[in-house]
């Protein structure tokens, strides 16, 4: 890191003066008052176009409404105000609430499991007991440099009896998995999203871990604290805004799930094509060509996103207080 | 103060925007072509390049056949996965883009779809109506709607069974004639720990067609809208007699034909039959070790009422909205459907499905087959198959979800629900989805 | 969370090096160092299991795939024949597929990498109208699920002409609200205002300050928003997935996934996908594992502060 130079601590006093060119002045703060904006510009116009108007479409199409007049629509075909409408469709709608279900159960199981293994691992990892740290880091962080539908491809195979040696394995000790029966499938979509991200979220926690001082472990050593007590007493509350932020992470991505489920449908006959918020809203887009109740559906899923993420950082921050 | 005008700027811009996109065109879909003029055909001496998506193995080389002998109108193929496995998905996308191919695969069961979303060219304005002849009629049939016709048929699928008669001779059986007949002997192979045959609960185009096969017809197009019903006798004979079989254990619902753990119960004999649609046979070849175990036979039949085979799949090529080039893409789509080259051509490289030309079944398809044990199975079983009809079969603008609907409620099967609530479930559910689009529809009145 | 070390005893003890010497005396327990190695051993096995199935499937043509162990190798390795299969089907579009990943995520991290600190620095340093309304909005960005505007985008990029385009990816791209918000907390912490005040009264113009004293000073962050973006982009499925439609724009998540859906009717293609996957995951793991160290900086300092 670049520590700041001695000549630099002295540019403070040499601002306290007056400017040497009155005469340029007002130009000046022109320009400073500019600059955020010309900084800012680039990324905001992007923003703009990529978060915000989509945001705007979104809303205005999830409360727009067409309809056909006609066997195929072929007598006329209107586009008008739908009130709620899309909404309560979407609502009503066995399937896609199921998947949000779903979701919730998905990641009530999934995320503390995951939050739980990588802080364990970070754990082990950083303490003095852990032999050979350097390769297990780079092991557990490798899968998250394979792409979640790639990751779910490999799994795949690996789920396929008749492809997957892990069957054989099974047998040997008396078991026959299915692992992608009505029950046993979403667990084997948490099992890849596991995969993927444990090593990620490790890095995190790995990285804070590192950041504490080490006069904190030396007095810990002084007070005769074991080595779960340092991990408790010390550890785990000082590593806490990497929790709170892989968790809020993980929220999100959990209600982003998509790839992995329309993967794996291609050999898991369970996995209909509404089983995730998000497959379910492509599906009502591309497949049922109704870009409207979709686009309520993209509504709700950022809705519940936001929501939950929010609550997440309430309750934590409620806490620490 | 260049601040204040850059804000200024930036918000109108945004206003502009939004107000475009908010007014209604943000919908895709909602501009009808076929009430666009009649596009010219291409300008003599103008070289012009058709696209056709489709989920051919190897079109290319059918394309290239037609591109040898028409310098002026060159066909490029461009493979997008089957039907719903996505490449409708990336239809319907392009077109809302505005884009797409001139020409696309699109089952029978999806015209209407496309049709619902403006998608396809009513090519009876182009001149399709001089070709009806050279199809097969219940095929042309199921491409015409009010006065249009939406699609060239390119293939079809009628059924038939695919049977080990090795494993069937384990309980001194053959090729059942009847469903009951078909019924009794699972039962006996069910002794000797084989499945006659999968029923699939997550797709629900197979029960479909053993519905239309048993004389159902569930959605039919009136003056007034859309009369459904999918409670009739037929369709209920045949969820009554699926629900049985599946009480009873006679067929193997974990996995569908054609899976990986299909080919290798179907290898290891634990699997003795499908009953599937022509093009079935080229997977079955791909059963490892199944050469010479394999023969052909119609259809179980429903008895006294019905018909004796129908049809499992079969799609069109169709000419999208956005082609420039709609007459030209209508004759390189009769040509790849009628012509003997382009029949030929199909069969050896994208092992398409049965021929809709009713004149020619296709060169290769006249030869006993080897891994058949020599049975010459097309002329035998497919001519008379495709014979055998149900006529009164339309197709509606909602398949697919009302495919979903139906299996979403099958997969309950396992649990609580039988097929017979499901699909009366499913009428339902089917009637607020063409509600919720505008589209009228109907109970029939019993 | 219930008791916490009396902090008295600290200054005591001499700094740094004796954290280390802690950490060392405790692994003269050597059951314990037996039993966390062990168990890192089985983890690292759930975690490489899979890569190594694919590198074992890889090298096996596709009736050996479906008759022989999945954890050994084929008595005939047709690794090379597998590969160059992969390399050359279709004209090459797997390279063409390996190419367009690499512009898009490269192209796309590194321009958004920038954009992202300009703004972060610029929301950090300066005070304006507006600030909090910006940085709130950008924020609340952090939290909407990209999948969730990826569909409005289709539909307003159908609108513009841009859907099915290489623009279409790689707009959405340079786009890290996330990058931002690190960015803005990093510039709060590490860039020194007095530094830019000694630069502006030598004249020097606002966005040169930044270009050659704000980009220097935020570098480890940067390098951190950039792997992020990076490997966000890479990943990404569902944004491609719905913009396009021309095989020969997809990069290579959707392309192995085009594959992999054939392989119903067309076996030839399990050899096709594992040695595609095979390919694919090859280079970012070695950008993963050499990578990881640098992956610290921004992250930690983002969330600690």
């Amino acid at each position: 890191m670049t520590a700041t130079s001695p000549t630099a601590r002295t540019g403070q006093v040499a601002s306290a003066q007056p400017s040497a060119r009155p005469g340029k002045r007002g130009d000046r703060t022109g320009a400073a008052s500019r600059a955020p904006w010309l900084l800012l510009a680039p990324f905001l116009a992007l923003f703009i176009l990529t978060f915000v108007l989509p945001i705007f479409v979104a809303v205005g199409s999830s409360f727009t409404k067409v309809t056909r007049s006609g066997l195929f629509g072929e007598a006329g075909v209107k586009s008008e105000f739908a009130g709620f409408s899309n909404y309560a469709q979407a609502l009503a709608d066995g399937s896609f609430v199921a998947s949000i279900g779903r979701m919730l159960l998905f990641g009530v199981v999934q995320v503390p499991v995951m939050i739980v293994l990588c802080t364990v691992l970070a754990l082990m990892l950083e303490s003095a007991s852990a032999k050979w740290p350097g390769f297990f880091r780079a092991a557990y962080f490798l899968p998250y440099g394979v792409p979640g539908v790639i990751a779910t491809i490999l799994w795949s195979f690996l789920y396929v009896p008749g492809l997957s040696p892990l069957f054989d394995v099974a047998a040997l000790v008396g078991l026959t998995p299915d692992f992608l029966g009505a029950n046993t499938v979403l667990w084997s979509i948490a099992n890849i999203v596991t995969w993927s991200y444990t090593g990620y979220n490790m890095l995190i926690i790995v990285a804070q871990l590192k950041a504490i001082p080490g006069e904190l472990y030396e007095a810990a050593k002084v007070d005769g604290a074991s080595t779960w007590r340092v991990a408790l007493s010390i550890q785990l509350p000082l590593i806490r805004p990497a929790l709170v932020l892989t968790t809020v992470f993980s929220i999100i991505g959990t209600l982003q799930l998509f790839a992995e489920a329309q993967v794996l449908k291609t050999v898991a006959p369970t996995i209909d094509s509404q089983y995730t918020p998000n497959l379910s809203a492509y599906t009502t887009a591309f497949a049922y060509n109704d870009y409207n109740v979709a686009a309520a559906q993209a509504v709700l899923i950022a809705v519940a996103a936001f929501v939950l993420s929010f609550a997440f950082l309430k309750f934590t921050n409620r806490k620490s207080s | 103060m260049s601040q204040f005008t850059r804000r200024q700027l930036l918000s109108a811009g945004l206003g502009t925007a939004a107000v475009g996109l908010l007014s209604g065109c943000a919908t895709p879909g909602i501009r009808s072509v076929n009430t666009a003029p009649v596009l010219a055909p291409a300008a003599s001496g103008e070289k012009i390049t058709l696209t056709y998506w489709c989920w051919l193995k190897d079109a290319q080389k059918v394309a290239d056949i037609w591109n040898a002998s028409h310098p002026q109108v060159q066909v490029e193929v461009v493979w997008i996965p089957g039907g719903n496995a996505g490449g409708y998905q990336k239809l319907y996308s392009a077109l809302a883009a505005g884009g797409g191919p001139d020409l696309a695969q699109v089952e029978m069961r999806s015209l209407p779809e496309f049709m619902l979303v403006n998608g396809l060219v009513d090519v009876a304005r182009y001149g399709a109506q001089d070709y009806a002849h050279l199809y097969d009629q219940t095929l042309w049939g199921q491409v015409s709607f009010s006065g249009g016709v939406y699609g060239i048929p390119q293939d079809s699928g009628p059924m038939a069974m695919f049977y080990q008669p090795a494993v069937l001779d384990q309980v001194g059986g053959t090729n059942p004639g009847t469903w009951d007949e078909w019924a009794a002997l699972a039962r006996e192979l069910r002794q000797k720990d084989v499945y006659l045959d999968c029923f699939p609960l997550g797709d629900a185009s197979v029960f479909t067609a053993f519905a239309a096969q048993a004389g159902a017809s569930w959605l039919r197009p009136e003056e007034d809208g859309w009369v459904i019903n999918m409670t009739d006798d037929a369709t209920m004979k045949v969820a009554r007699f699926f629900d049985q079989a599946i009480d009873e254990d006679l067929v193997q619902t974990a996995f569908g034909a054609y899976s990986p753990g299909w080919f290798a119960a179907a290898a290891k004999g634990t699997i003795a039959s499908v009953v599937s649609g022509s093009w079935g046979d080229a997977l079955i070849e791909g059963v490892s070790g199944g050469s010479g175990k394999w023969r052909v036979a119609p259809m179980p039949t429903w008895g006294g009422s019905g018909f004796g085979s129908s049809y499992l799949g079969g799609s069109t090529a169709a000419v999208l909205a956005n082609s420039k080039h709609p007459r030209e893409a209508l004759e390189f789509a009769v040509w790849m459907t009628t012509s003997r080259e382009g029949i030929d051509a199909e069969i050896t490289n994208s092992g398409i499905g049965w021929s809709p030309s009713p004149d020619f079944i296709g060169t290769p398809r006249q030869a006993p087959s080897e891994f058949f044990g020599g049975q010459s199975y097309h002329q035998e079983i497919f001519v008379p198959a495709a014979q055998q009809q149900n006529k009164d079969w339309s197709w509606w603008p909602v398949t697919q979800q009302s495919f979903n609907i139906l299996s979403d409620g099958f997969r309950k099967k396992a649990s609580v629900t039988s097929l017979v609530d499901s699909v009366a479930a499913a009428e339902q559910q089917i009637m607020t989805v063409f509600r919720n689009k505008g589209l009228s529809i109907r109970k029939e009145a019993s | 969370m219930t008791a916490t070390v009396t902090p008295t005893s600290t200054s005591a003890s001499p700094a740094r090096t004796s954290a280390a010497g802690t950490r060392r005396s405790g692994s003269k327990g050597r059951p314990s160092t037996i039993i966390v190695t062990a168990v890192l051993v089985v983890v690292a096995l759930y975690f490489l299991i899979p890569v190594y199935w694919v590198v074992v499937a890889a090298t096996k043509s596709t009736e050996d795939l479906f008759s022989t162990n999945g954890f050994w190798f084929a008595p005939t390795v047709a690794l090379w024949d597998n590969l160059a299969q992969v390399l050359s089907y279709d004209n090459g579009i797997f390279i063409r597929w390996f190419l367009n990943s690499v512009l898009y995520a490269g192209i796309g991290a590194l321009l958004a990498t920038y954009f992202a600190a300009a703004g972060g620095y610029a929301l950090a340093k300066y005070e304006f109208r507006g600030r909090n309304l910006v940085f709130g909005t950008i924020l609340g960005g952090v939290l909407v699920p990209g999948t969730a505007t990826a569909l409005p985008l289709f539909l307003l990029f159908s609108q513009l002409g841009l859907a099915n385009t290489y623009w279409s990816v790689l707009l959405p791209s340079l786009v890290s609200p996330f990058g931002l918000f690190l960015c803005r907390i990093y510039s709060q912490a590490t860039v020194d205002t007095s530094l830019i005040e000694a630069a502006r009264l030598d004249g020097a113009g606002e966005l040169r300050i930044f270009h050659t004293i704000g980009l220097r000073v935020l570098t480890p962050a940067l390098v951190t928003v950039f792997l992020f973006q990076l490997v966000g982009i890479w990943n990404n499925y569902f944004l491609p997935l719905v913009m396009l439609s021309d095989s020969g724009l997809y990069p290579i998540t959707l392309g192995l996934n085009n594959w992999l859906s054939q392989v119903d009717r067309l076996p030839e293609f399990y050899e096709l996908t594992t040695g595609g996957v095979l390919l694919s995951i090859i280079p970012l793991s070695i950008a993963m594992v050499v990578l990881q160290r640098f992956w610290r900086g921004g992250l930690t300092e983002g969330s600690v502060k």
